[in-house]
């Protein structure tokens, strides 16, 4: 089908200085974990969204030089040849599909921690990161300063042999060029410090070096954070933020918007729990807005509509969609606009899991939505294509429609299976994330930043996205309100049987701290209620609450959240340093702890509850067990652990011959079933399954390529003059 | 007892389609077809009061899916009924098919849909009735067997309820919700190929192309797609401006 007219604005070509960008699809610098030394990461995960159709794709913050090394967290770096032969690997990837290639030349200061290379980073003030723990910069005199401003244009230099199109000098996130902007960092007295013009000197002089450098050659671009959302102390949109991109336009050929920095940065990665679409309009949208710029504008919001999209063209916000987690939800969103099929885009929730991964330092980047992302080279993934399984004539049952269990019917319907039956017990799909994506929300009052906690409802995307696309399967049929017992799986007449039927939270406090059960936990009593349960809304609530939360992600604290919004006096209580601990990870720790602060949680750290009786809990101490609290409550949650919904498959392998003389010829067992997991892997999980149904033994994952050196060789097992990958990955055409 | 359910297979139009000859018909191309929503309630009620469930259709090939979905879900035997003579047949004319192949099985009970979602019209089921001279209810949302008399609620308008007793033999047109339809495991599916599901054309049930001619109470003259209106405008901004744009909006076409 053709695109809707109403979209042809998206896919008008846009002149960024010597180089044209064919339609208005962006993908802006993102991390992945592939950097310069995951070459075929770097370019296939980049290479198939310029195959899906974005016009630009970038690589992540790319190093300048070893003096702003991140260590443990994965850049890209330009340091060398080496980097340049291996990022060009992208570069030819991107060009094949007829995409630009952008490359953020970066340098971190303070920021960048140096603990590979242990150089010391250099910066505007000796003032210590805000972000990375007790690292000082050294001051920059003037010699600093030329050799810091000579390390981009070497970059540079190297960026354009590397096939770049796009070379930014990047100063969002309050990296260097941006700490020299802000009186927040740069307390200097000289000619780099003080005035506008003398804060803005480091990034113009740069900007002009590199551009007299690279400048017939490539597009020039800067990110730029328009409004530090520190008020007074930093630069603010109205007053520097437009100042300076007056002051350098003439520099540049694109600029590439944002807000915040890098110590919150979920400020502008926004997750949805806090974020909705295009928040950061009332920021970045004053650039275009007041004509302070001449030049094309890009800028993200994690949109996925199409429709907001024009809307933000037509209302003249950008010139250009920018994208990074809708890009890696779907890597096909530009063509299923084009091709007339914007029911097929796989939407971005704003789980931010992609983020965690580069946040936790050294992991390849997931997704929720997208469980290739990440494995389009190392596994031979391309999300939108699908071989038939060599053992396609088999009929496939899947017990239970939760991540796991629709991911997986979904992934063996597209790839051909004869006959795939979904069967969940539940009147509809989605397992856990049904109930999950209630949660999230407080009491819908403003929070202390902007905005409300909105709520965990993008969550069900997850939901939507698999039940449109098992819609549309012929050859799968989904029957719900049906609990299978052991019997009716093996007189189900399928060759093939998934178990996905997802797990439970224990019920007598059974945790990861002590091992043990808790004396006096017993969620069957009508005041102690599992997280769930909470939702379900059966049970009574008193007014004074215990949440214990030993999971470390969002359900304890969400619980906290969401009755301490309903008016009740909650104690938060976690075994660890803090609640919900992997929030961190996801950035949406910041404005979690400002909703729980609002709300007057009691937060409970380093403690664990010691027993629990009518009307009151006894804690104590982590590291010192003696000290002991008894705190009085009406109503407990339990958020210690969860146990697999596992006595299906178990008792369907108890029994082997009865497998076999049903003509079964396996089971498996994926998701929460198999092993409690995030989301993310369990739809990883139902996709892995899926994808290898037709191996050996699909049971156990295929190997991966892994990027590594190999000792005493003198080429790599997976780089023969050129990257290797699955053929089925090799484009058409 | 011995239900007879006829069922039909419907075309599901995609959301673009087209059309051939000047509107004489859906460009195939954008079809696909699937059993008649109504006849999933129907063979249900028909599997769990009966003894032996025969379904029975009027249709070329496509229609064998749907026989096979209902033979799977525990039907005993199908009967598809073909012949180039049908072709653009209307619901009397269908009608008067099936009288033959229903006559044929001396049911004590005939359950049909309400009515088909690709043609609407809810007059195959009480056509049929009429041909074989059966009591027939309209609309029934509960079945209660009672001997050789069955209780029926039927759905009237306005959320009213009509309990009526038929005797049987009957035919009755069932509501969608009237219960929960089963679904057919994969072996069931698979078993279903070795079922009875005979094909037959007008000869094989002894009549003529004159009969069905005869019984046919209208002829398609041509499909058309309502022209599209001039098409929304969407009003964005605070609800004041908003309000203050229609209030321009209903003068400017008040006075126009």
């Amino acid at each position: 089908m053709a695109r809707d007219p109403k979209y042809d604005i998206l896919f008008e070509p846009i002149q960024l200085g010597p180089k044209t960008l064919k339609n208005r699809f962006y993908q802006v610098p993102h991390c992945i974990g592939a950097g310069s030394e995951k070459p075929g990461m770097q370019a296939y995960h980049r290479g198939i969204k310029a195959e899906g159709g974005w016009g630009a794709c970038c690589t992540e913050y790319c190093s300048i030089h070893p003096e702003s090394d991140d260590t443990s967290r994965v850049s890209a770096r330009i340091w060398d040849e080496g980097d340049v032969r291996n990022l060009k690997a992208m570069t030819d990837r991107l060009h094949h599909f007829g995409a630009l290639a952008g490359i953020e030349l970066w340098y971190g200061g303070p920021h960048a921690p140096c603990m590979e290379s242990r150089a010391t980073p250099r910066g505007p003030s000796q003032i210590p990161s805000d972000f990375e723990l007790n690292i000082h910069p050294r001051y920059m005199d003037k010699d600093d300063i030329n050799e810091v401003q000579q390390m981009y244009v070497d970059a540079a230099i190297r960026a354009r042999d590397a096939g770049f199109d796009i070379v930014y000098v990047y100063g969002a996130h309050a990296y260097l060029p941006f700490q020299f902007l802000s009186p927040f960092y740069n307390r200097r007295t000289d000619e780099y410090g003080g005035s506008f013009e003398n804060r803005a000197r480091f990034w113009k002089e740069s900007l002009e070096k590199v551009r007299e450098a690279v400048g017939d050659d490539c597009a020039i671009a800067s990110r730029f954070a328009v409004d530090h959302l520190l008020g007074a102390t930093s630069i603010q949109v109205d007053e520097d933020g437009v100042r300076f991109v007056e002051h350098v336009d003439h520099l540049v050929d694109l600029w590439d918007l944002t807000v915040g920095d890098i110590a919150e940065w979920g400020q502008n990665a926004g997750p949805s729990r806090f974020f909705e679409e295009n928040h950061e309009k009332p920021f970045t949208g004053q650039v275009k807005a007041g004509n302070h710029t001449n030049k094309p504008v890009v800028g993200v919001g994690r949109v996925t509509n199409p429709d907001t999209m024009v809307a933000i063209i037509q209302s003249g916000q950008f010139d250009i969609i920018g994208a990074a987690r809708p890009s890696i939800s779907d890597p096909f969103l530009p063509k299923k606009i084009e091709e007339g099929r914007p029911d097929d885009i796989r939407e971005c929730i704003g789980c931010n899991q992609c983020i965690s991964r580069w946040e936790i330092g050294g992991p390849p980047m997931v997704c929720t939505q997208n469980a290739t992302a990440g494995e389009e080279y190392r596994r031979g993934w391309p999300p939108e294509k699908f071989s038939k399984a060599g053992n396609a004539d088999k009929g496939v049952l899947v017990v239970g429609a939760g991540p796991a269990g629709m991911e997986c019917a979904m992934v063996l319907g597209k790839r051909q299976m004869s006959a795939v039956h979904l069967v969940e017990a539940d009147s509809e799909i989605g397992g856990c994330v049904n109930w999950i994506s209630k949660l999230g929300h407080s009491d819908g009052k403003e929070n202390l930043f902007r905005g409300t906690a909105r709520g965990l409802g993008e969550w069900s995307r997850i939901v939507n996205y698999r039940q449109v696309q098992l819609d549309k399967l012929k050859n799968v049929e989904v029957h719900l309100n049906s609990r299978l017992s052991a019997q009716d799986v093996l007189e189900y007449g399928a060759e093939i049987v998934v178990i996905a039927t997802g797990c439970h939270f224990a019920t007598d406090g059974l945790n990861p701290a002590t091992h043990t059960p808790i004396p006096g936990a017993d969620t069957s009593l009508d005041w102690q209620l599992t997280p769930d349960e909470v939702v379900a809304g059966n049970k009574p609530i008193g007014q004074r609450v215990l949440v214990l939360e030993n999971e470390a992600y969002f359900m304890g604290a969400s619980i906290a959240q969401k009755l301490a919004g309903e008016g009740k006096d909650v104690t938060l209580v976690t075994q660890a340093a803090d609640v919900a601990d992997y929030m961190h990870y996801t950035l949406e720790a910041p404005m979690l702890h400002r909703d729980l602060h609002r709300l007057g949680v009691d937060i409970r750290t380093y403690t664990m509850v010691d027993s629990i009786e009518p009307g009151a809990c006894t804690l104590y101490n982590v590291w010192d067990d003696r000290h002991k609290d008894k705190v009085e409550v009406d109503t407990v949650v339990l958020c210690t652990q969860r146990l697999s919904n596992d006595e299906l498959y178990r008792e369907l392998k108890s029994d082997p011959a009865a497998l076999q003389r049903e003509g079964i010829e396996a089971v498996y067992i994926i998701g929460d079933a198999s092993a409690p997991r995030m989301i993310v892997d369990s739809v990883f999980d139902g996709h892995r399954l899926a994808r290898e149904i037709d191996s050996d033994n699909p049971a156990m994952p295929l190997p991966f390529i892994r990027e590594r050196r190999l000792w005493g060789d003198t080429g790599n097992g997976d780089f023969e003059s050129q990257l290797l990958a699955p053929s089925d990955m090799v484009a058409a055409g | 007892m011995r239900i007879v359910v006829p069922v039909k297979q419907v075309a599901v139009v995609d959301e673009d389609f087209e059309l051939v000859d000047g509107g004489s018909a859906v460009d195939p191309d954008f079809l696909e077809w699937s059993l008649n929503e109504w006849d999933e309630f129907s063979v249900e009620a028909a599997l769990q009061m009966g003894d032996e469930v025969i379904v029975v259709t009027v249709g070329e090939e496509e229609a064998t899916e749907g026989l096979l979905a209902c033979l799977a879900k525990g039907a005993d035997r199908a009967l598809r009924i073909w012949d180039p003579a049908l072709e653009g047949a209307d619901a009397l004319a269908v009608a008067r098919v099936l009288a033959a192949a229903v006559g044929r099985e001396s049911p004590d009970l005939v359950l049909c849909g309400v009515q088909s979602s690709d043609a609407v019209n809810s007059a195959t089921g009480i056509g049929l009735a009429a041909h074989l001279d059966l009591p027939h209810l309209a609309v029934a949302r509960a079945i209660s067997a009672d001997g050789d008399s069955l209780t029926v609620e039927r759905e009237l308008e306005g959320g009213l309820i009509e309990v009526v007793r038929v005797g049987l033999p009957a035919l009755l047109t069932v509501q969608t919700g009237i219960n929960e339809p089963r679904y057919a495991n994969l072996r069931a599916i698979k078993q279903a190929r070795e079922k009875p599901l005979e094909v037959l054309d007008l000869a094989g049930l002894g009549l003529s192309e004159s009969d069905v001619d005869a019984a046919r109470g209208s002829r398609l003259r041509k499909l058309a797609v309502p022209e599209a209106g001039e098409g929304a405008e969407m009003l964005q901004g605070s609800p004041a401006e908003v309000a203050t744009r229609i209030r321009e909006i209903v003068a400017e076409r008040l006075s126009a």
